[in-house]
C-alpha cells in the first residue's frame, strides 16, 4: 500500500474534510453563548429554606456525607389556655459542601418536603476550594433558577404530585362531624393526632375506613372529583377516606431510622 | 531476535503512570532489547478506590452511585448489574417499559464508549480528526441521555425495581433523530479510517491475540471477538430485553472478526455500534407502540435485600461485568464483588506485548479498549 507511494486514504480524508469546512461549527463559544441545558441537568442543589424540617434524612442519606446540618429546638407557646405547648425544629445551618459532592441526587430524592431541588446552574467556580462550601443563604440564592419539571411523556402514568393533586379533600369523620361544636376542633387538628396513632391513637377510627373499592374508585375521574367532595358531605354514612400510602408506609420505618 | 543487541544489555523501562499513550493510570514496566519488547508486565492498582469495601457501607441505592464510576464510560451498565442482582434476589418484576427503556439506555452508552475508543484509538495512532468527529457524534447522544437522566457521565437513573423518573415528552422522537445523526456522522468516521492505508500499516497483522489465549485470561467483549470468539452474553444468557432483540428476526448480531489483531477489533467496534443504534431503533418502535404504564416500582423506605447471594452478569460495552452479591438480610450487601471486563483484558498485555517492537506497544495497547478504573476498581 504506502510502498506504491500514493495514499488514497489519504484524499479520502481529505475530501470529508472538505465537506465538514463548508459545515457550520459545531462548538459553542462558551462564555458568550450559554448552553441550553435541560431541567432535568443535575448542576446545582437549591434550597427553599421555609420547607426544611431539619429531619437529616437527606445528610443521613448521602453516599459522601457532604451535607451538613444543625438546628435546635424551640417550644411554641400553647395558643389556647389549656393547651399543649409544641416543639419545633429551627434550622440554623444548611451547607452543602461542593468539593465532596457527587451530583448523585439522593438527598434531593429522598426529601419529604420539597425542599431540595435541582437547578441546571453550574457557574460556581471557585479559585478556592474551601469557597465551594455553600451555606443556606448561598443554596437560597439558587432557588431562583430551579426550573419547570419537563413534561411527561403521554405512555407515562401521572405524576406522584398529579395523583396527590388529584386526590379528594379529607372530610370530618363522622364521630367528629355528629358530635357539638368542639368536634369540628377536634378534627381541625387531625393531622396531628394521627402522627400519635401508633402510641395508641384512635384505633377505632381505623375500622371505620370504607371498602377498597370505594377508596381506589375516588381518583380515577379526576375532572370531577374536584366537585363531588361537596356531596358527598351530605351524605355522613360512607364518608370517603381518600387511600393514603403516605401514613400506612410510616410506622414500620419510623423505628427502623432509630436503631440505624 | 534482539535488532540492537551489540553489546548492549537489555533496557527496563517504565510507561506511565502518566504516560499519554496508557490513557490512565496503567503503568508498563517493559524490557526491551533495542527496538523489541522482550517482556512487559501492568503495573495496576494506582486507581485503586476500594469500591468494592465501600458496597458494604453503603445502601443499595448509594451503590449505584459508586457502581456507575468504576468504568466511567459504561456508567450506565454498571448501575444495570447492581440492580439486576439486587433484583434478582428480591424475586422483583420490573414493568416492561422499564426493561425496554433499560435496554435502550444499555445500547445508547454502549455507542458513546465506542466512540470514545473510535475516537481515542486513532488519536494514539497520530490522528486527530477521528477523535473530533466521535465526539461530535457523542454530543448528539449525551444529549438525549442528558435530557432524561440529568447526568452527562454518570446517569445515576437506574433504581431497584425500575428507573428513577419517566421519559420527558417527546423524548423518544428526540431519540429518533439522535441515532440517525450518529448512523450518518459514524460512516463518515469509518470512511476515513477503515481504508486509511496509515492506519492499515499501523494495525493490520499487528498485536494478534489467539483464541487460546483469549481463552486462558478470560478476555470478553469486542476484543475477544475479534478473534472469532463468539461470545455475547446479550444472545447467550439474555437479561433485559435481549432475548427477544437478540432472537429470531430481531436487529441484534453477534460482531466477529476473524483476524485477531488491531483492525480486527477496530472493525469489530465500528461494526457492534452500528448494530446498538439499530438495536435502540428498535427498542424506541417498542417503547412507541407500548400501553400506558410505570416505569417503575415503589419501594419501601428502606429497601432490604434477602439473604441469599446471586451473579448478575452483564455484557458491558468492553467484555463481561459481573456483581457476585452475598446478601444477608440488611439494608447493605454483605459483600459485592466486581468481575470486571477490563481487569482481564489487561491481564493478557503480558503474553502480547513480548516481541514487538516499542513502535507497535502503543498500537497493540490502545486496541485493548480498556478503562483503568475498571481495572483497578
Amino acid at each position: 500500500m504506502s510502498e506504491r507511494g500514493f495514499l488514497p486514504g489519504v484524499f479520502k480524508g481529505l475530501g470529508i474534510t472538505m465537506k465538514t469546512m463548508a459545515r457550520p461549527a459545531v462548538t459553542h463559544e462558551y462564555p458568550d453563548a450559554r448552553p441550553d441545558l435541560p431541567p432535568r441537568s443535575r448542576g446545582v442543589i437549591a434550597l427553599v429554606e421555609e420547607n426544611c424540617t431539619s429531619c437529616m434524612l437527606c445528610a443521613r442519606e448521602c453516599p459522601d456525607w457532604c451535607i451538613y446540618i444543625e438546628g435546635h429546638k424551640e417550644t411554641i407557646p400553647a395558643t389556647t389556655p389549656g393547651g399543649r405547648e409544641r416543639q419545633r425544629n429551627v434550622l440554623d445551618r444548611f451547607a452543602i459542601d461542593y468539593a465532596l459532592c457527587m451530583y448523585c441526587g439522593i438527598c434531593v430524592e429522598v426529601c419529604p418536603f420539597d425542599a431540595l431541588y435541582w437547578s441546571p446552574q453550574f457557574e460556581y467556580a471557585e479559585f478556592d476550594i474551601q469557597d465551594l462550601l455553600h451555606e443556606k443563604e448561598r443554596l437560597g440564592q439558587w432557588v431562583q433558577t430551579v426550573p419547570v419539571p419537563p413534561a411527561l411523556d403521554e405512555r407515562a402514568p401521572d405524576a406522584a404530585e398529579v395523583v396527590s393533586a388529584n386526590k379528594p379533600p379529607r372530610v370530618p369523620r363522622p364521630a367528629a362531624a355528629a358530635g357539638d361544636a368542639t368536634g369540628a376542633v377536634s378534627a381541625a387538628g387531625e393531622a396531628p393526632v394521627r402522627r400519635e396513632r401508633p402510641a395508641g391513637g384512635d384505633r377505632p377510627a381505623r375500622a371505620e375506613r370504607p371498602a377498597p373499592e370505594a377508596a381506589a374508585g375516588a381518583p380515577t375521574d379526576a375532572t370531577t372529583d374536584a366537585a363531588t367532595p361537596a356531596t358527598r358531605d351530605a351524605e355522613p354514612a360512607a364518608p370517603p377516606e381518600p387511600p393514603e400510602p403516605a401514613v400506612p408506609a410510616e410506622p414500620p420505618v419510623a423505628p427502623e431510622e432509630e436503631t440505624s | 531476535m534482539g535488532s540492537g543487541s551489540i553489546g548492549s544489555a537489555d533496557m527496563i523501562l517504565n510507561i506511565g503512570p502518566q504516560h499519554p499513550a496508557t490513557h490512565g493510570v496503567l503503568r508498563l514496566r517493559i524490557v526491551v532489547d533495542g527496538e523489541r519488547l522482550v517482556s512487559a508486565d501492568p503495573v495496576i492498582g494506582y486507581m485503586h478506590r476500594g469500591a468494592e469495601k465501600l458496597f458494604e457501607v453503603r445502601d443499595y441505592r448509594q451503590i449505584i452511585v459508586l457502581a456507575n464510576r468504576h468504568d466511567w464510560l459504561s456508567a450506565f451498565s454498571n448501575e444495570l448489574g447492581v440492580v439486576l442482582a439486587a433484583e434478582e434476589l428480591l424475586g422483583m418484576e420490573i414493568p416492561e417499559r422499564a426493561t425496554w427503556t433499560r435496554t435502550l439506555l444499555a445500547e445508547l452508552q454502549r455507542t458513546l464508549s465506542h466512540l470514545v475508543f473510535l475516537g481515542s484509538y486513532p488519536l494514539e495512532l497520530g490522528a486527530i480528526t477521528p477523535t473530533f468527529f466521535a465526539f461530535h457524534e457523542r454530543e448528539a447522544i449525551q444529549a438525549v441521555l442528558e435530557e432524561l437522566s440529568g447526568g452527562r457521565l454518570h446517569y445515576m437513573f437506574n433504581r431497584v425495581g425500575g428507573l428513577k423518573d419517566d421519559h420527558p415528552a417527546g423524548w423518544l422522537d428526540r431519540v429518533t433523530k439522535a441515532v440517525a445523526d450518529v448512523r450518518a456522522g459514524l460512516a463518515d468516521i469509518e470512511g476515513l479510517l477503515m481504508t486509511n492505508e496509515i492506519l492499515k500499516a499501523r494495525t493490520v497483522g499487528v498485536g494478534v491475540l489467539s483464541p487460546e489465549l483469549i481463552k486462558a485470561y478470560g478476555v470478553t467483549g469486542p476484543i475477544a471477538r475479534a478473534s472469532g470468539v463468539d461470545v455475547d452474553l446479550r444472545r447467550d444468557a439474555p437479561y433485559l430485553a435481549y432475548g427477544e432483540l437478540f432472537g429470531e428476526g430481531g436487529p441484534g448480531r453477534v460482531v466477529t472478526r476473524t483476524g485477531g489483531d488491531a483492525y480486527a477489533r477496530l472493525s469489530c467496534l465500528f461494526e457492534q455500534t452500528y448494530n446498538s443504534l439499530d438495536i435502540a431503533d428498535a427498542c424506541v418502535a417498542r417503547l412507541s407502540e407500548m400501553p400506558r404504564g410505570p416505569i417503575n416500582q415503589r419501594l419501601p423506605k428502606v429497601l432490604k435485600v434477602p439473604e441469599g447471594e446471586t451473579y448478575a452478569v452483564v455484557e458491558n460495552s468492553l467484555g463481561q461485568n459481573g456483581y457476585f452479591l452475598v446478601s444477608r438480610g440488611d439494608k447493605t450487601p454483605w459483600r459485592m464483588k466486581l468481575r470486571t471486563a477490563s481487569f482481564n483484558n489487561i491481564g493478557v498485555l503480558v503474553e502480547m506485548l513480548p516481541g514487538n517492537l516499542v513502535s507497535d506497544m502503543v498500537s497493540i495497547m490502545g486496541s485493548m479498549f480498556f478503562v483503568v478504573g475498571d481495572v483497578d476498581k
